[in-house]
């Protein structure tokens, strides 16, 4: 008898150490989605405005670290059906679905109708955000990845303090050098940054303003030799200049653990311009901060006065894992962030929507920010292809973003970040994808 | 006869479970890991290429696996020397002074090593602020002008991680070797003195050399805990690539969808602890003395 139950004891043991192993059958729609600084609780709005339009249930995640929660079950091969997860982060999840090829082609969703409306989601989806490498990794002309919640990102700067001094937002890179003299002379200092991947909003925009969209498509694309240009030095001296008017203390806090106190800077008056999205001002909401401060926000300066200026608009990505089980209810769910009803519950957490005519509603300080457009700001979009992951090879953030750190430390050259960039920018091209 | 036989099939029976979960959890995984190396795959892509030992070839070739492997062995040796030397120390004053609240002292030496990395790295980055952080704080009043050291940035930012993995481990060791130390019968002590012996000869004349065997084996342990515990606090406290170790070489190397380069890291890193604890083994082996 004791025999038994300690046989059936041992099964028990055993079965339940297997139980985890239980694979996902065909159940409820599963939807993974950043919580960003916009919150959680847009998601489970939208989530039950979509099951009540469709009847369609949905079982949904969210978490600031998102790629702990889901990583570990994809990596053994279960997927959700639906992921809100931007390139560019740190732990890389989207860009690896990318290089790996991964992701399903959504490029039908497009031409769906969004579900409890009539329109087409290409009607509704503004102009210009699906023709980006963002959304189209491959350059063939299909898309992949949904743009979701545009930003347009430029520099942050206290509004007070400039209005106080009786300063002038710099519109030339030459104006802002002489600001720098000023302010260093006052004890100010020009320029900080969150962290270097906060890089990937400014480095396009003074490629767009050196050398226009063709130079921005040569860099993004390795063009051979583009790093032994004109174009590339002046851009080179931008930011060399750029460095040395950085507050000394930023590379010590520019990691994830302190790039708030980077972000104090703007609100101490420490430091007077800082490259952000518009989140920070719900990020910083709490921050204490100098008598009289306000949020401004300005375009990246340009080369020479009168000409056009460019204002980097950062959108995130939803994308459907190609082996996702769920998957035309995953297109229905997609093509649903695009309607009224989701894009009214994501602004209401100050998300907007990259669709037609929804910065007609705004209201506060997302209404100064997202005017940047109609004020002359050019709207640059894109980013770098998609290269096939490769030994050896570093990413684009640790060849073009890193380096910034050691420029303003002094532990590196412009010349001996041009060198790695050149051997960079070969190696990736080799390795395209196509 | 019977009851032998059936007492052993019983012992096997509880033995199962454990042993199934062990070879699982633990097993599997690990001739995993030398299976992957030698294959060029992402973390989440189903396909897989055999490459032979390509990884290892660009490996070795790859600076920046070389500085994040002389970074590891850099911490190891540092944090080693300081973490030993404090633990001993304060475990020779603490059990064989008459020091006022000795128990105090005991718990708040021993508070660090319950917190987490993260506590501790927020701790630390508050002690490292380059502006107004305690560090420079002090610094700059014990030296009477304005001292502003960037903690965490290149090139202090290995002695900053340093200092807080020697800060965090101490009280650990120090109450293991109170523990041994407490186990020396005074009597000895007592003769010695008879004789002449002042205390720094009776630390390390006695004392050593009788708690040589704990020693020993917190060696070994530690040099392994300290190549896990090094990833943690790079992870936690600074930005990534500002200072690698092996392991988070390893881990940017997944991140970057080079699963099997990633593998390729594991396997060196395997082999090195574990030729490096048996290098420590052989190097540390006396005769152990009988009190």
């Amino acid at each position: 008898m004791k025999r038994i139950i300690a046989l059936a004891l041992t099964c028990i043991l055993c079965m339940s150490a297997f139980s985890g192993f239980a694979a996902a059958s065909e159940g409820p729609l599963r939807v993974a989605a950043l919580e960003s600084g916009y919150g959680p609780e847009m998601w489970v709005e939208v989530t039950e405005a979509f099951t009540a339009a469709t009847g369609i249930e949905v079982e949904l995640t969210t978490d600031k670290f998102i790629e702990d929660i889901i990583g570990p079950a994809m990596q053994g091969g279960d997927f959700p059906d639906v992921i809100h997860l931007a390139t560019g982060r740190e732990k890389a999840l989207t860009d690896q679905f990318i290089k790996d090829n991964l992701i399903l082609d959504i490029t039908d969703v497009l031409d769906r109708a969004v579900p409890g409306e009539g329109a087409l989601v290409s009607e509704k989806i503004a102009g210009g955000f699906t023709e980006t490498a963002l959304t189209n990794p491959y350059d063939d002309g299909k898309t992949y990845l949904a743009p979701m919640f545009y930003s347009p990102c430029g520099l942050f700067y206290n509004a007070g303090l400039f209005e106080e001094k009786g300063w002038t937002i710099p519109a030339t890179w030459d104006e802002m050098w002489a600001l720098g003299e000023t302010a260093k002379a006052e004890g100010y200092a020009l320029f900080t940054y969150p962290t270097t991947g906060y890089f990937d909003t400014v480095i396009p925009t003074i490629l767009y303003s050196v050398g226009g969209p063709e130079f921005f498509d040569k860099v993004t694309n390795y063009e051979e030799g583009v790093w032994d240009t004109p174009e590339a030095a002046k851009y080179m001296e931008i930011l060399t200049k750029l460095a040395s008017y950085t507050h000394a203390s930023t590379p010590a806090q520019a990691n994830d653990t302190d790039f708030t106190m980077n972000q104090q800077m703007i609100l101490d008056d420490t430091a007077l311009f800082l490259p952000c999205g518009t989140w920070i001002v719900d990020e910083m909401a709490e921050a204490p901060r100098v008598d009289g401060f306000q949020w401004g926000m300005c375009p990246v300066p340009e080369i020479a006065a009168g000409g056009t200026g460019y204002s980097y608009t950062w959108f995130e990505q939803a994308w459907i894992p190609s082996g996702a089980a769920n998957q035309d209810a995953a297109k229905q769910f997609v093509a649903f962030l695009y309607s009224d009803v989701a894009c009214d519950i994501f602004s209401a957490s100050t998300a907007i929507q990259p669709v037609v005519g929804v910065a007609e509603n705004m209201t506060g300080d997302n209404k100064m920010f997202f005017s940047i457009y109609d004020t002359g700001a050019k709207a640059a979009m894109g980013g770098f292809a998609a290269y096939e992951s490769t030994a050896g090879l570093a990413s684009v953030r640790e060849v073009f973003m890193d380096p910034f750190n050691a420029l303003v430390s002094g532990q590196t050259t412009a010349d001996e970040w041009l060198a790695d960039m050149r051997a960079a920018n070969d190696q990736m091209r080799a390795n395209l994808m196509q | 006869m019977r009851t032998a036989k059936g007492r052993k099939r019983f012992i096997l029976l509880c033995v199962a479970p454990a042993v199934i979960l062990f070879v699982i959890f633990m097993i599997i995984p690990t001739l995993n890991v030398f299976r992957i190396s030698l294959f060029e795959r992402g973390a989440y892509s189903p396909t897989e290429t055999f490459v032979g030992f390509d990884n290892f070839n660009t490996l070795f070739k790859d600076e920046k696996f070389i500085v994040s492997m002389q970074n590891t062995i850099l911490m190891i040796v540092m944090v080693t020397i300081f973490t030993f030397f404090f633990a001993l120390m304060f475990a020779a004053i603490l059990s064989r002074e008459k020091i006022k609240g000795q128990n105090f002292f005991r718990i708040i030496f021993y508070i660090p090593n319950i917190l987490s990395v993260v506590v501790i790295a927020g701790i630390f980055s508050a002690i490292y602020r380059p502006d107004n952080g305690m560090l420079n704080s002090v610094l700059s009043m014990l030296s009477g002008q304005q001292i502003q050291v960037l903690w965490k940035d290149q090139p202090m930012v290995i002695v900053s991680i340093i200092m807080a993995m020697v800060w965090q481990a101490i009280g650990y060791y120090m109450v293991m070797y109170m523990a041994s130390m407490a186990a020396v019968p005074e009597s000895i002590y007592e003769s010695a003195g008879m004789d002449g012996a002042g205390r720094f000869r009776q630390f390390f004349q006695m004392t050593l050399p009788l708690i040589w065997t704990n020693i020993r084996t917190t060696l070994t342990f530690f040099i392994i805990s300290t190549i896990n515990m090094a990833f943690l606090f790079v992870r936690a406290m600074v930005a990534k690539g500002m200072s690698d170790v092996g392991l988070s070489f390893m881990y940017n190397q997944k991140d970057a969808g080079l699963f099997g380069y990633s593998m390729a890291a594991g396997v060196i890193i395997f082999l090195f602890s574990f030729l490096l604890s048996a290098a420590v083994n052989r190097v540390t082996r006396r005769e152990v003395l009988e009190m």
